[in-house]
């Protein structure tokens, strides 16, 4: 070795060191800590480090296209929007150690829109364009979150969850995923005049659990199962020469190949049958079965929503409730989104709900008064977790008050009994007493259009918070015709009332998501709760209630936050790209709330909605952290719109 | 052994090479107009092999360069120099560089020759620098024969004066709490200099904020703050 080489090897060693230092300071955040090491050392060997202290722009429109990739080392930027009318500029984003900007303006080869400002003396590290766009071809990992950015990162969270569900249950594939990649057979069908014996021969060789009946255009008219078959040799008269068309069960669900498995599980569970044919422009392509949906899992979706159907007594509806927690688990290691899980879990519910109904009518006696079974808060939104609690009420008809007393008295002995038997289930008898046995709930459709009336008219905080448990309604036994007609008066009523609007606005306002200006998360100080914030008050409330104020301000009748953030994106209510920042970050908070209660549940500890951010990994810190500020966000332009 | 082994008795004649280097070498940057963010600001920490500046050598330099407000991490500086007879004192439990690695290091000469050429006409900064500056004037006399004409800026007085409203803060660590700045791998030459450097980033910002903008201004400033701190001790 001569004596430059010798040189230049000792020198290299030690700035290693600073070097290396910085690479594991990188390695702690993403993407950096999915890149190759020596992506990471060209990386710090072409940054240069800057300070800015606290108040100094960094960057800002004027400067011209950005030149400069920059990622915080310490400290915090933000970045400010001047909003007309506000005397404050409107804080867009924060940039917190570890992450990177600015990525859309690099990309676009343009100025920034933001002006980013340094909020505390904060050091970055910089790298100029030319090594940005080198960096950029040569890392895929550097590359997928310059491109998707932080949606990149749910990916990975939702993988992340994926695996963890999935360790325990051995899942290959996403509920995501198209129905025509999973079926993979050509659908074995025949047609109407077929004799069943041969039909049944059809399946046997092809070791099939169902044969389609189509006409001579490939449309399908029917479908028979080996539970059809079971059903047909219990009977007495087995003829096997009958064509299959007499004993076929006819109009077979149908849902287009592009259908999710979601879809198909949905439609499954909704109307317990274990067989969807999939049909393209009329013709059918397919047939998907449950088995192909969940081969290998002890939990059936199809047989479990049947056998709560079907249950001959609370206890052993009691006793099917665990299922549906081993549900929840196969459905995150299939990848589902929160919004999935909670609509199955609903669903299921509802099931349990209508099972208890009819048992609970069975044993009491038909008090001959129809009626309609309401549910409110998170169950009128389908967005039940596993920590249920009743919120219900009853509907019927009557033409006069005293004939709406009259039957009030026959329904209520009924009422009880429903409630007590859902306490059975699993469902937690209402604290505030908002169920079906309260005479002030068994209601006339015509007292419940006076209640609401009442509620909207005078705006006490009493009222504005029965609004925010009653308007989130929905019809889950009976006829829903005059709730329907009942909830259109609501909206009516709702959207010509500014003032009503204007205090739900302020009500809304009233939990502040939990993230402060300097530090991360803002936690309580002491006590029992010391350390954690409220996930679901403080996390999931904000988009709850601003979405109930716009959905209900703009005529929209769905309850389900979700939906009622699409529909208002879809009528140019809320900003595309803001709606659906709003859906990212509810569902990142609801999965994140519903992962803790599965862990709880794993360790039979009480369900609870107080979480440690710090129990959480720096990536799900950094996601709920944008989440929370997604929610702050909605709160923010509530406050612009209601000029509050 | 002889401590002072090292002085003059011992020392190697240049090779021809070393002295064109040595003629190459830039006439540095005086403390003039020069604008802050223009100039090359070389922030070099020393580890030695003790804290006596007549007798203890130079063990290794550590260099970052401070340029247009920003510290460009490629061009960082780091060399062991290789030097006979090196012995263990209490300064290896500090910096941590222990006899085997100094015996593997460069040749002084080419070693110092090397970062002459790397600080260029650059100005030095470093914490407590008259300590630095007269290691590397006698390491330059008696390696080179040559006189260091750099000028020196010391971190030290430059942190106090630009904020007199932090008391009792005193050593590199103290400042570099004071300022929440993290590094790992304290004492060891690169990554003083590299603290010691995002400390100067801090300093030449608030110099920035309080008008003080070319080297001669912040020189002017310096005397008149050695000025009435003698004032003030001799008060007292």
């Amino acid at each position: 070795m001569n004596k430059d080489d010798k040189f230049a090897e000792a020198g290299k060693t030690a700035v290693m060191q600073n070097v290396q230092g910085l690479i594991g300071f990188l390695q702690s955040y993403p993407p950096f800590n999915l890149m190759e090491p020596a992506h990471l050392a060209w990386l710090v060997e072409q940054a240069q480090l800057r300070f800015f202290a606290a108040g100094e722009p960094i960057l800002q429109p004027q400067d011209g296209p950005v030149q400069r990739f920059f990622i915080v080392k310490q400290g915090l930027i933000r970045g400010e929007r001047v909003v007309a009318d506000a005397d404050r500029p409107d804080t867009t984003f924060e940039i917190g150690t570890g992450e990177c900007f600015p990525l859309a303006a690099l990309l676009g080869e343009r100025a920034t829109r933001t002006l980013h400002r340094a909020a505390q003396d904060s050091f970055c590290l910089t790298i100029e364009r030319d090594a940005f766009v080198t960096l950029f071809s040569r890392s895929l990992p550097f590359r997928d979150f310059a491109l998707r950015g932080v949606s990149s990162l749910l990916d990975q969270v939702n993988q992340q969850a994926q695996k963890q569900a999935s360790e325990t249950l051995g899942a290959h594939y996403s509920l995501d995923a198209r129905l025509d990649e999973l079926v993979g057979h050509s659908p074995v069908h025949c047609l109407p005049d077929t004799p069943i014996r041969s039909a049944v021969r059809q399946m046997h060789e092809a070791s099939i659990g169902s044969i389609v009946i189509t006409d001579e255009a490939l449309a399908p008219l029917g479908i028979f199962t080996l539970r059809d078959l079971r059903a047909l040799i219990a009977s007495d008269e087995v003829d096997l020469t009958r064509p299959l068309s007499s004993v076929m069960t006819p109009d077979p669900a149908a849902l287009p190949s592009s259908a999710s498995a979601f879809d198909a599980a949905i439609a499954m569970t909704r109307r317990h049958i274990a067989h969807i044919c999939l049909v393209d422009d009329g013709r059918l392509t397919g047939v998907v079965s449950e088995r192909d949906l969940f081969s290998l899992q002890r939990v059936n979706l199809v047989h479990l929503a049947r056998t709560l159907r079907q249950a001959e007594s609370v206890e052993r509806l009691a006793a099917l409730r665990s299922h549906i927690h081993q549900l929840v688990d196969s459905m995150l290691a299939h990848g589902a989104s929160s919004g999935q899980i909670t609509r199955i879990i609903t669903l299921f519910n509802d099931h349990t709900v209508c099972r208890v109904i009819e048992l609970s009518i069975a044993e009491h006696g038909d008090p001959g008064v129809p009626f309609s079974w309401l549910c409110f808060g998170s169950e009128g939104r389908q967005e039940q977790t596993l920590h249920t609690d009743q919120d219900n009420g009853m509907m019927f008809s009557a033409a006069s008050p005293e004939q709406a007393e009259e039957r009030r008295t026959l329904l209520l002995p009924l009422a009880d009994k429903i409630n007590q038997a859902l306490a059975q289930c699993g469902f937690t008898l209402c604290k505030g007493n908002i169920m079906a046995s309260n005479p002030e709930l068994c209601l006339s459709a015509r007292e419940w259009q006076a209640r609401f009336d009442r509620i909207i008219a005078s705006t006490t905080p009493a009222n504005l918070l029965k609004s925010a448990i009653y308007f989130d309604f929905r019809v889950v036994w009976g006829d829903r015709r005059a709730a329907d007609q009942v909830f259109s008066g609501v909206l009516r009523k709702i959207g010509s009332n500014t003032l009503f609007q204007q205090q739900m606005a302020q009500n809304a306002l009233q939990h502040r998501p939990p993230i402060g200006r300097l530090r991360d998360f803002v936690v309580a100080r002491s006590g029992a709760e010391k350390d954690t914030l409220d996930i679901k008050v403080q996390g999931l409330g904000p988009f709850v209630d601003g979405a109930r104020l716009l959905a209900l301000a703009n005529g929209i009748a769905v309850s389900n936050t979700l939906e009622r953030l699409q529909q208002l994106r879809q009528r140019g209510v809320l900003d595309p790209l803001d709606a659906d920042a709003y859906i990212e970050g509810y569902q990142f908070i609801q999965l994140v709330r519903m992962q803790q209660h599965q862990q709880q549940e794993r360790e039979q500890r009480p369900f609870s909605n107080r979480l440690d951010p710090d129990s959480l990994n720096q990536l799900d810190r950094r996601i709920l952290r944008e989440s929370f500020r997604q929610a702050k966000r909605l709160q923010g332009s509530l406050a612009l719109r209601y000029n509050l | 052994m002889n401590p002072l082994s090292w002085l003059g008795t011992r020392r190697q004649a240049m090779d021809s090479e070393q002295q064109a280097r040595l003629a190459r070498l830039p006439t540095p940057q005086a403390l003039d107009d020069t604008l802050l963010e223009r100039c090359r600001l070389v922030v070099v920490d020393l580890e030695t092999s003790g804290l006596n500046v007549n007798r203890d050598r130079i063990l290794s330099v550590g260099a970052v360069v401070v340029e247009n407000g920003s510290i460009d991490l490629g061009s960082q500086y780091e060399c062991t120099l290789f030097q006979e007879n090196h012995r263990v004192t209490e300064s290896v439990l500090i910096h941590g560089i222990a006899p085997s690695e100094v015996a593997r290091g460069v040749a002084p000469a080419d070693a110092l020759l090397d970062f002459m050429a790397f600080a260029d006409n650059g100005v030095f900064v470093a914490f407590h620098a008259a300590f630095d500056q007269r290691m590397l004037q006698r390491g330059l006399r008696q390696t080179l024969n040559t006189r260091l004409r750099h000028v020196f800026l010391d971190v030290a007085e430059l942190a106090p004066m630009l904020y007199p409203e932090v008391t009792g803060r005193k050593t590199l660590d103290d400042w570099q709490d004071y300022f929440q700045l993290r590094n790992s791998q304290r004492h060891h030459a690169a990554a003083d200099a590299l603290a010691t450097a995002e400390i100067l980033l801090i300093l030449l910002s608030r110099a920035r904020a309080q008008g003080i903008a070319t080297l001669a201004e912040l020189n002017s400033r310096l005397r008149h703050w050695r000025r009435l701190r003698q004032a003030r001790i001799g008060s007292l």
